[in-house]
């Protein structure tokens, strides 16, 4: 164990403490962070790790949403078993995504409008469907119990959040490390080049998208269960998708902590500064400073915000030894 | 004696670090709150309002925390919460940017700053995610603005709708054509029903045709008619209307298309007893009566509506057109009721705790407010028994703003006269 590794333990240990004095709306910060942190990271092990950028992961959220809500209110499976049901759909859907987009070679623009146009006709189906509440969306009942992956207070919502974000840490850091993760960034340096070289750019293409379809699902039932309220175009919308996307790009895509970094910058700032400018009279400066701080990092840190802290916590990480 | 002096006289490093300090704490704990038991200030009691105040609806929003604002004001103008000795209210606002997340947490961090009820959204998604939470966090939820009827469907303890639910919007519309049509001693006999294929107009026809088939009016739907929000030409569509030889429309509508559908029927020379608009926002809109003139004459809507004769709409309106040149609407109206209902319920309640003021709440019998329907009352749902629609018909009138007139019901109604059937569109 090294310092880096306390270090995390450190924040870890801290962040487990944090409901012992922290507010319920505090805590909601901090789930709401940890939240988009963990659809970062699920979306990174996709376009961070391979470089096929994803527009449309809301697709992913909301079919992990609508299928656990719908396996409980109609057929009363427990989310927690309904999560795990809405993660293979997704699975299911991006291989299909993915066949046609790996398949058929589309790269860039291309790939992005496949991922988009799939999360726009999920919507509009979805808008059209009676038992999934068409376009009025679903109101959840309000049923608090542990099974029901329902509680009264935010302190559960907290820790399953937390326990969310650390685990999908663990299974990027997973990757990262196995030979997957080394195909997976010699396909985002030159696709070609690494077919070239004997990698089944294909294969590995589609394992990444179902893994980050899946774990974006079980984001979905969270927010399902914490929010109550499903509705087509916020889980399926264009606007969710892009939302996800801003915390990795801020953070440092394509690196392990990129994601949770950039949910830790970009969350709390939307939610104090709406606070502080909620007084009256500003209406909508929130937004504006939002929108200016993004620009920022994506021109002077486009590489994240992780490169320079990586810099800070220089002192902390060992040196590699060999061509590690 | 001479070192005395000096001492009292001058300040040194040290003392002025103490003086400092301790000044600063002072500051720092007055600002912070600690010594509030030795502030004998009056009480306020904080109210939270969610508007969608930034996003697609940013001006609706923000017309809608302005009448829950001014609610307040007045009310602070008289004397505040006399049962509690005076107490001053105040509005502690939040964002809801129309994101139903965003509308929880702002709920959340509104009652975190001490907000004893809350009021809002406008939207029936946010207002589904505050429920819950209102329901969660044991805060009553009073909204002002929010239609769908599955919102109160949940039996939540805590959650109070002024406005009233899609299911009443219908039920209006079918009792007012009904009246009309009887009083008129004339009864359509073939029906178009003209919709916008986005989520409001399929929603809302969809329940009107429900509705109407199950009514047992002696009136047929020959056709109906669907069309893409924002369409620039209607000419197919009102061809398709002429050839269905309908004595009456019933469209559902948006500004613009109502325009474009009012312009076709007139040049394509449609054969009408009248026009009908189930719920249909644009029929009334003062822009549209100012441009469509003699063309918008006669045409009726079934639409929650503000009541100008009462003193309460007079006070509000006087308010609001001060504080933003515009006159109150019907969403401003009803944001304007949400908080004086609740400000009638700590009235009666006497305290600020979520148990007194549930129970006032329930027994609310309000009155004195600015928008067409009966004394507020709530039923064991949490829904208003007292709210009603309005029909408008635009009449003839030189004064461009006394043409919108409230036909029924006839409590309300500033124009004793219901035009039915109207002259044709040419004729006029």
């Amino acid at each position: 164990m090294n310092r880096l590794h306390l270090l995390l333990v450190l924040i870890l240990a801290v962040l487990s403490g944090l409901p012992l004095v922290l507010s319920k709306y505090t805590l909601g910060i901090f789930i709401m962070i940890f939240y988009y942190a963990y659809l970062g990271q699920s979306w990174n092990v996709l376009t961070g790790y391979t470089g096929h950028i994803s527009l449309g992961h809301a697709l992913y959220i909301g079919i992990g949403a609508y299928t656990s809500v719908f396996l409980a209110q109609h057929y009363g499976l427990s989310p927690w078993v309904g999560m795990f049901a809405g993660g293979i759909l997704a699975s299911l859907v991006a291989l299909i995504l993915g066949f046609l987009g790996f398949r058929f070679g589309l790269r860039g623009v291309y790939f992005v409008i496949l991922t988009i146009a799939f999360a726009e006709i999920t919507r509009l189906v979805v808008s059209h469907i009676e038992v999934l509440g068409s376009f009025s969306g679903i109101f959840l009942d309000f049923d608090p119990s542990f099974r029901n992956f329902q509680f009264r207070g935010n302190i559960p919502y907290y820790y399953i959040a937390l326990t969310m974000m650390v685990l999908s840490l663990a299974a990027v850091r997973l990757i990262e490390i196995s030979k997957l993760g080394r195909f997976m960034v010699a396909i985002r340096e030159d696709e070609d080049a690494a077919q070239a070289l004997g990698v089944n750019t294909f294969k590995y293409n589609m394992i990444a998208i179902a893994i980050s379809a899946f774990m974006t699902a079980l984001g979905g039932c969270f927010y399902a269960n914490y929010i109550f309220y499903l509705h087509p175009d916020s889980l399926f919308g264009m606007g969710l998708s892009i939302e996800l996307i801003l915390r990795p790009i801020v953070g440092g895509m394509g690196t392990l902590f990129g994601p949770i970094l950039g949910s830790f910058i970009l969350t709390p700032l939307s939610e104090v500064s709406r606070a502080y400018f909620s007084k009256g009279g500003l209406e909508g400066m929130h937004l504006i400073l939002y929108g200016i701080i993004t620009i920022l990092v994506v021109l002077f840190m486009p590489k994240g915000i992780i490169v320079y802290v990586r810099q800070w916590l220089k002192p902390l990480i060992p040196e590699r030894k060999g061509d590690d | 004696m001479e070192k005395k002096t000096v001492t009292r006289a001058g300040m040194n490093r040290r003392t002025f670090l103490k003086v400092s300090g301790a000044a600063g704490l002072g500051v720092a704990s007055a600002t912070f709150g600690v010594p509030s038991l030795l502030r004998a200030a009056p009480k306020t009691i904080k109210i939270g309002s969610i508007q969608p105040v930034t996003g697609p609806l940013a001006v609706i929003g923000q017309g809608s925390r302005l009448g829950n604002q001014l609610a307040i004001d007045y009310i602070n103008a008289n004397g505040g919460i006399n049962s509690m000795g005076g107490a001053k209210l105040e509005l502690v606002l939040g964002d809801s940017e129309s994101k139903p997340e965003v509308g929880r947490q702002e709920a959340d961090r509104l009652i975190n700053e001490g907000a004893v009820v809350l009021v809002g959204p406008f939207q029936s998604g946010v207002a589904m995610a505050i429920a819950t939470l209102a329901e969660q966090r044991q805060v009553p939820f009073v909204m002002d603005v929010a239609a769908l009827d599955a919102i109160t469907q949940k039996g939540y303890e805590h959650v109070f709708r002024v406005f009233i639910t899609a299911g009443g919007l219908v039920a209006g519309a079918l009792k007012y054509y009904k009246t009309v049509t009887e009083a008129a001693g004339v009864h359509p006999k073939r029906a178009v029903v003209t919709n916008t294929a986005d989520p409001f107009g399929k929603g809302m026809s969809g329940g009107f045709l429900k509705m109407l088939k199950g009514s047992g009016l002696p009136v047929e739907v020959v056709e109906r008619i669907q069309y893409p929000l924002g369409i620039q030409d209607l000419s197919a569509e009102v061809a398709r209307i002429k050839a269905a030889k309908p004595d009456i429309i019933f469209p559902i509508s948006r500004i613009g298309d109502s325009v474009i559908l009012l312009r076709e029927l007139y040049k394509q020379r449609v054969d009408l007893m009248g026009i009908f608009g189930p719920g249909s926002p644009g029929w009334y809109e003062p822009e549209f009566v100012k441009d469509m003139d003699k063309l918008a004459f006669y045409s009726m809507t079934n639409v929650p509506w503000i009541n100008p004769e009462s003193p309460s709409y007079q006070r509000g309106n006087a308010a609001f057109l001060k504080a933003s040149g515009k006159n109150l609407d019907t969403n401003s109206a009803y944001a304007y009721t949400g908080a004086l209902v609740i400000a009638d319920a700590l009235e009666r309640a006497g305290s600020t705790k979520t148990k007194d003021i549930l129970k006032s709440l329930r027994e609310t019998n309000y009155a004195d407010h600015p928008v067409v329907g009966g004394a507020i009352k709530f039923n064991d749902k949490g829904d208003n028994t007292g709210a009603l629609t309005a029909l408008v018909q635009i009449q003839p009138d030189p004064d461009l703003l006394k043409r919108v007139r409230i036909v029924l019901p006839k409590d309300f109604a500033q124009s004793e006269n219901i035009i039915f059937p109207a002259p044709q569109l040419w004729e006029r």
